[in-house]
């Protein structure tokens, strides 16, 4: 496939994908968002001359479970919301009045508001009911998701977060306070190596100098 | 499948969620405010207007879940407080833009191929698609411009919302210990070995730990 087909090709999906559901856009580009700022975060710790190696070993998983963090909250709750509207606004359970009264005209009214009835394969909308069904099939899918986002992004994740921060900050101060014997004097090659790891990990808490956020 | 417990399980989650369903209001919408303002929505909030609506609540969250949170220290509440504030001016101010000249540059080359128009005009038009409606094209536009935002948002992180991020949470962290300092002049009782406080000693105590904070920040200034 030529260079020029491809991108054709990459176009045409878009389009398919996204002309009528603007709700689907959000949630992907949102999650797609979240992961490239956390790739790029993982990438500057990853790329920083100045970190030493020990301590990229610390700072990497640590980025790596903000970012787990992230994502998955983003993407289940937004979605969550997406399809229970979704799926409200399909089965008629949610339905502008007009697009009800053509259904019933049409002998769909025992169908309405049923978990099995799906309007957009069911019925052959046409027209005004057509387009006022279109229009607040999209506009609730895109409320349902910025409804979504804000709970997740300004909620939940943040809350996850400093359960997540204060929990290693509570258990670093409580290893400066009562230093582990074993890790201060290492004998054996396994306590030595633990100790060079919590060393690295210390360092990695003090540089930090406060909670992430 | 049935062996291996999908079945079973799809079964059961399908039963869920129509239990589930059926315990939810129905809701006909007469043509009023309500259904109006939803079929808006739908026609006019795209990433833009999302990330702006993401940034206005989180600066009405975020700052306030940070300065309750149990788990941490006085000084540390509020430097992440500050520190999330300054994070999301930067990220929604950088986000908005990026996104929204995103898709003004994508609407300049996504026109319908023709005679009249160049052919870099009609650069990201879906070509393939054999009748793209103008409603079609209207989302179209807006998902390969935020697709473009994301690209260019890589570099923007860098370039303007880390050093951004870094300028205002210092400035928010010196508001917050000038305002600290401020109050403790203002109040003898605050101020260790003061002679008007009743009790010297006890609140003295108490305050000491803030007292040093704001000593050694300013320690730390005048280095």
């Amino acid at each position: 496939m030529s260079k020029a087909k491809a991108v054709t090709s990459v176009l045409d999906s878009l389009y398919k994908a996204y002309h009528k559901d603007a709700g689907k856009m959000l949630i992907h580009t949102g999650t797609i968002g979240w992961v490239l700022s956390s790739a790029a975060q993982i990438a500057g710790i990853m790329m920083n001359d100045k970190i030493p190696k020990e301590q990229k070993m610390f700072l990497i998983p640590q980025e790596f479970m903000d970012a787990c963090v992230n994502i998955l909250s983003f993407y289940f709750v937004t979605r969550s919301f997406t399809s229970v509207a979704n799926k409200l606004t399909k089965t008629g359970r949610w339905i502008p009045s007009n697009v009800k009264n053509h259904l019933i005209k049409n002998g769909f009214k025992d169908r309405i508001g049923k978990f099995d009835f799906n309007i957009f394969k069911d019925v052959k909308l046409t027209g005004s009911p057509k387009r006022s069904f279109e229009l607040f099939y999209n506009g609730l899918g895109v409320v349902a998701t910025t409804i979504g986002s804000v709970i997740s992004c300004n909620f939940i994740t943040p809350v996850l977060r400093n359960l997540y921060a204060s929990h290693r900050q509570k258990t670093t101060l409580a290893s400066i306070n009562n230093p582990n014997p074993s890790l201060q004097n290492p004998q054996t090659p396994r306590d030595k190596a633990r100790a060079a790891i919590h060393h690295t990990y210390m360092q990695a808490f003090m540089n930090r100098g406060n909670l992430k956020i | 499948m049935s062996s291996l417990g999908i079945k079973p399980v799809s079964n059961f989650a399908r039963r869920s969620a129509k239990w589930v369903f059926n315990k939810l209001p129905s809701w006909e919408l007469k043509n009023g405010k309500v259904l109006n303002g939803i079929k808006w929505a739908g026609q006019h909030i795209s990433s833009p207007q999302n990330r702006l609506i993401l940034g206005v609540t989180a600066l009405m969250s975020q700052p306030f879940i940070d300065l309750h949170n149990r788990h941490v220290d006085d000084e540390t509440k509020k430097v992440s407080a500050a520190r999330t504030v300054a994070k999301i001016i930067a990220g929604t101010t950088t986000g908005f833009f990026v996104r929204y000249y995103s898709i003004k540059a994508v609407e300049a080359f996504t026109k319908k191929p023709d005679k009249a128009v160049k052919t870099l005009e009609s650069l990201l038009f879906p070509k393939g698609i054999a009748h793209t409606t103008i409603k079609g094209m209207q989302q179209y536009k807006l998902a390969l411009g935020t697709f473009l935002s994301l690209g260019v948002m890589l570099f923007t992180n860098f370039a303007i919302d880390a050093p951004l991020t870094k300028v205002l949470t210092n400035l928010f962290v010196k508001k917050v210990h000038e305002h600290e300092r401020n109050k403790m002049m203002n109040n003898p009782v605050l101020l260790p070995n003061s002679s008007d406080s009743k009790t010297p000693d006890a609140t003295n105590d108490i305050h000491r730990p803030k007292m040093d904070i704001f000593l050694n920040h300013n320690r730390k200034e005048a280095k």
